[in-house]
C-alpha cells in the first residue's frame, strides 16, 4: 500500500470524526436523562461538555483543510474528508441545541409537570437519542442501507413534533395549566423544537454517508 | 455541451513486436473539448496519442488492429496520406523543441512546407498564431531572434503556435506542461482552455491535478487497456472501477 502517512492521516481524521460523534450522541443521552431526572448538576456537567466538541470540531476542520491542500485527496477520499468537513458542523450544531436543552432543564421545575400524555413526548426523546447514535454508526460502518432510513424516521418525528406541540397549545388554551406549569410548557416547547431540529441534523449525517459511500450529489440537496 | 465526436477510435489493438501495447481500446474523443489522458507509466496512453497522428508507424515491428474514424476515414489504413494527416492532428511534445531558428521562421515554417510563400500572408499567420498561444505579446517585438532563447514556458507556447499555423483540428498534447516551472505551467493551462473553443485537444498527463483542471473528460489506462472514461469530475469524484480508485487516490502498488 503507498502513501501510508496519508492513509494513516485519514484514518486519524475519520477517528477524530467517530469521537466526536461518539461525544456529542453522548451529550445527547446525558441531558436527556437530566431531563427525565430533573438533574440540574448533570444538565450543568452537558454545558462545560460543550467546549469539548467545539474543540474537536476546530481540529478536524483544520485535520481537513491540511489533507486538501497539502495530499489532492481524490475519489472516496476526497468524499471522506468533504463528509467529514461538513458532518462536524451537523455535530457542532447538535451540541449547541444540547446546551439550549440543558439551560432549559436548569431552569424547570423539579419534577417537570407537563398537561400532555407523556408516551408520545418519550417516544421523541428516544427516537431522537436513536437517530443520533445511529447516524454515527452509519459513518463509522460506511452504512448506507440504515442512512437511506432516516429520511422515514425524521416523517415520524415530524409527526411526534406536530402532535405534542399541538396538544400543548390547546392544553393552554383550554387553561389546563396552572400559572406554574406554564413556565414548563414554555420550557417544552423549546426543547421539543430543539429535538426535532437535533434529528434534522442527524438526517443530513445519514446522507453525507450515502454521498461518502456512492459519490451521489444528489444525497446532498 | 458540445456532443460531436472527432475521433472514434474502435477496438484498438497494437503490438511492438511480441509486446501488446494497447488492447481493444475503444473511444470517443468529444469535438471541441479537453480530454486527459491518464495512468502510470507504460500505461499506453502515450503510444495510444501516437496512434492518432501515427507517430507510431516510426517503430519498427509494429502491428495494430481496429479502427481509428477521424473524418469518416480509418487513418490506419495504409493508404491514408500521413502528412496531411499531422498537419491536421498536430502534436506537442513533452520537452520544449523548437526549431534553431528565429522565432518568426519557427511559426512561419509549417505554412511555408505547405505551400504559403508570400511574405505579408506569413506575418499574418505568425501573429495570429503566436497571439493564439498567447505569447505575441511578450515576442513581437523580437520575432527575428534565435527561439531558442526563449524561456523553457514561451518556447512550449512557441511549439503550440508553430502547431496552430498549419491551422490543425486536433492537437495531441505529450506531458506539454512536465518540464516547466509552476507559472509557465499555468500559462500552457490557461491556453489548453482557450485553445478548446477552436481545436479537440488530448493531453497526456502524470500530473492528475492538471488532467482536473483542464480536461472535460478523463480517460484512465493501466497496462494497456482503458480502465474508465468519464467526465472529470466523476472521473475524480467518483470512479467506477476499484483500479482507478486506487490509482486517482495514490494507493497503487
Amino acid at each position: 500500500m503507498a502513501r501510508t502517512r496519508y492513509v494513516r492521516k485519514l484514518k486519524e481524521l475519520r477517528q477524530n470524526v467517530m469521537d466526536m460523534g461518539a461525544l456529542t450522541s453522548q451529550s445527547v443521552q446525558d441531558v436527556l436523562t437530566a431531563l427525565e431526572t430533573s438533574d440540574a448538576a448533570l444538565a450543568e456537567r452537558v454545558i462545560a461538555n460543550d467546549d469539548v466538541i467545539d474543540n474537536f470540531d476546530r481540529k478536524i476542520e483544520a485535520q481537513c483543510m491540511s489533507l486538501l491542500a497539502l495530499e489532492q485527496p481524490m475519489a472516496k477520499d476526497l468524499r471522506i474528508i468533504a463528509t467529514s468537513l461538513k458532518m462536524i458542523t451537523d455535530l457542532e450544531r447538535i451540541g449547541d441545541f444540547v446546551v439550549d436543552i440543558a439551560e432549559e432543564v436548569v431552569t424547570m421545575a423539579k419534577p417537570i409537570r407537563i398537561p400532555v400524555s407523556a408516551t408520545k413526548f418519550n417516544e421523541l426523546v428516544t427516537e431522537v437519542k436513536s437517530m443520533v447514535a445511529d447516524s454515527i454508526e452509519t459513518y463509522a460502518e460506511g452504512n448506507v442501507q440504515k442512512a437511506r432510513r432516516f429520511e422515514g424516521r425524521d416523517d415520524r418525528i415530524d409527526f411526534l413534533y406536530k402532535h405534542i406541540v399541538e396538544n400543548m397549545v390547546k392544553a393552554l388554551a383550554q387553561g389546563q395549566c396552572s400559572t406554574e406549569t406554564v413556565a414548563d410548557v414554555a420550557s417544552l416547547l423549546y426543547i421539543i423544537r430543539y429535538l426535532e431540529r437535533i434529528a434534522d441534523h442527524a438526517v443530513n449525517i445519514g446522507n453525507r454517508v450515502c454521498y461518502m459511500e456512492e459519490g451521489d450529489r444528489r444525497y446532498l440537496k | 455541451m458540445n456532443n460531436a465526436i472527432e475521433i472514434s477510435v474502435k477496438n484498438l489493438n497494437l503490438w511492438f513486436g511480441k509486446f501488446q501495447a494497447l488492447k481493444n481500446v475503444s473511444i470517443d474523443i468529444q469535438k471541441n473539448q479537453v480530454t486527459a489522458l491518464i495512468g502510470p507509466s507504460g500505461c499506453g496512453k502515450s503510444t495510444f496519442i501516437k496512434t492518432l497522428d501515427r507517430m507510431n508507424d516510426l517503430v519498427d515491428n509494429v502491428k495494430t488492429t481496429g479502427e481509428v474514424l477521424y473524418q469518416g476515414t480509418n487513418i490506419l489504413d495504409s493508404d491514408t496520406d500521413v502528412v496531411e494527416l499531422r498537419k491536421q492532428i498536430g502534436m506537442v511534445f513533452q520537452k520544449p523543441n523548437p526549431f534553431p531558428k528565429s522565432i518568426f521562421d519557427n511559426v512561419a515554417y509549417g505554412p511555408k512546407v505547405h505551400g504559403v510563400r508570400k511574405k505579408h500572408n506569413l506575418n499574418e499567420v505568425v501573429e495570429r498564431s503566436l497571439k493564439a498561444a498567447a505569447l505575441w505579446e511578450e515576442v513581437k517585438d523580437r520575432l527575428n531572434e534565435s527561439a531558442l532563447r526563449l524561456s523553457g514556458g514561451q518556447q512550449q507556447r512557441l511549439c503550440i503556435a508553430r502547431l496552430l499555423a498549419v491551422e490543425p483540428e486536433v492537437l495531441l498534447m505529450d506531458e506539454p506542461a512536465s518540464a516547466l516551472d509552476p507559472i509557465a505551467t499555468s500559462k500552457i493551462e490557461d491556453l489548453i482552455y482557450e485553445l478548446k473553443k477552436d481545436y479537440t485537444i488530448i493531453i497526456v498527463t502524470h500530473n492528475m491535478q492538471q488532467a482536473a483542471r483542464v480536461a472535460t473528460n478523463t480517460a484512465f489506462f493501466y497496462l494497456g487497456e482503458l480502465v474508465e472514461y468519464a467526465p472529470t469530475i466523476d472521473l475524480f469524484e467518483r470512479p467506477r472501477d476499484k483500479r482507478t480508485e486506487d490509482y486517482v487516490t495514490g494507493k497503487f502498488g
